[in-house]
């Protein structure tokens, strides 16, 4: 546990220096698409101290695929969790979700669609090195016997 | 009190202390002829027994509370007295670490198991399950794989 949160300090503090070149480039793409035009003090000291908060989490919690006994699936669903948490805060912070059950719903439904789609990428690729690896090991046990 | 070394290649390996009594000197001995492991071998200790256990007759090596201990074909767990990490390099090249805690042999391992945790698990001829760690699974796919 010690380790983890060293980790995830260390990793954490690497990433939250993207956090702010990330929101200026949000804020170029929502200026281009006209989505934007001007932003006030608070607004601008909102998202950055948020997106480094953001930034700072999600590189630390790369730390919890650092955990040997963790299975795969489970530190990604531990990571997705913090991760949506995360994000939905920032979002909602940062005004860019409205607070309301409809939008919640659908951030929630679009996050949950994109990790059970990683979910079922990574057990299928589990799946077929595991298959591969039992025929190399037959072959291997074939060889000695 | 004497002492008699008989070096003999043809003769089976034994120990005999021909003393009048017990004493804290053959009990030394004892324990210390009990522990010994040799080429080949290594002293499993179970509950009323300390067996011989020839390397390839061990499915696998692992820690359950703190102790290490040996599973044999039949499922049987003998406890050993050497520590993991010196059985990692005493142990032939045919026992791979598949997580922290537990060497296995390879031969003994009937087949991985991808888990839908998203784990993977070696299970043993004997009917054992463990967990391979994402580390170890790694290098035991370069291994076979030759990379």
């Amino acid at each position: 546990m010690k380790r983890f949160a060293f980790e995830f300090v260390r990793r954490g503090l690497v990433a939250c220096g993207f956090g702010p070149m990330v929101l200026a480039v949000l804020y170029l793409i929502l200026e281009r698409a006209g989505a934007m035009d001007m932003l006030t003090v608070s607004q601008v000291v909102i998202g950055i101290v948020s997106l480094s908060a953001l930034a700072f989490i999600a590189g630390g919690m790369n730390a919890v695929y650092q955990i040997e006994r963790l299975p795969l699936m489970a530190a990604v669903l531990i990571h997705g969790g913090v991760l949506y948490a995360s994000y939905l805060a920032a979002y909602l912070v940062n005004g860019w979700l409205k607070l309301g059950s409809v939008p919640v719903l659908v951030f929630t439904a679009i996050f949950i669609v994109g990790y059970f789609a990683i979910w079922a990428i990574i057990y299928w690729v589990i799946k077929k090195r595991t298959k591969r690896v039992n025929t190399l090991l037959k072959r291997k046990q074939t060889e000695k016997g | 009190m004497k002492y008699r070394l008989v070096i003999d290649k043809n003769a089976q390996e034994e120990v005999i202390a021909v003393v009048h009594a017990p004493s804290a000197l053959t009990q030394a001995i004892e324990n210390l002829v009990c522990s010994f492991s040799g080429p080949g071998f290594i002293m499993g200790h179970a509950e009323d027994e300390v067996r011989r256990l020839e390397f390839g007759e061990i499915e696998l090596v692992t820690v359950f509370d703190r102790k290490v201990i040996a599973i044999d074909a039949k499922g049987n767990r003998y406890r050993l007295q050497e520590r993991l990490r010196d059985l990692e390099e005493a142990l032939p090249s045919y026992f791979i670490r598949i997580n922290k805690s537990t060497l296995a042999n390879e031969h003994a391992i009937s087949r991985f198991d991808a888990v839908f945790s998203g784990g993977v698990d070696a299970v043993f001829k004997c009917g054992h399950r463990d967990y391979v760690s994402r580390r170890c699974f790694a290098e035991i796919r370069r291994r076979y794989e030759g990379k």
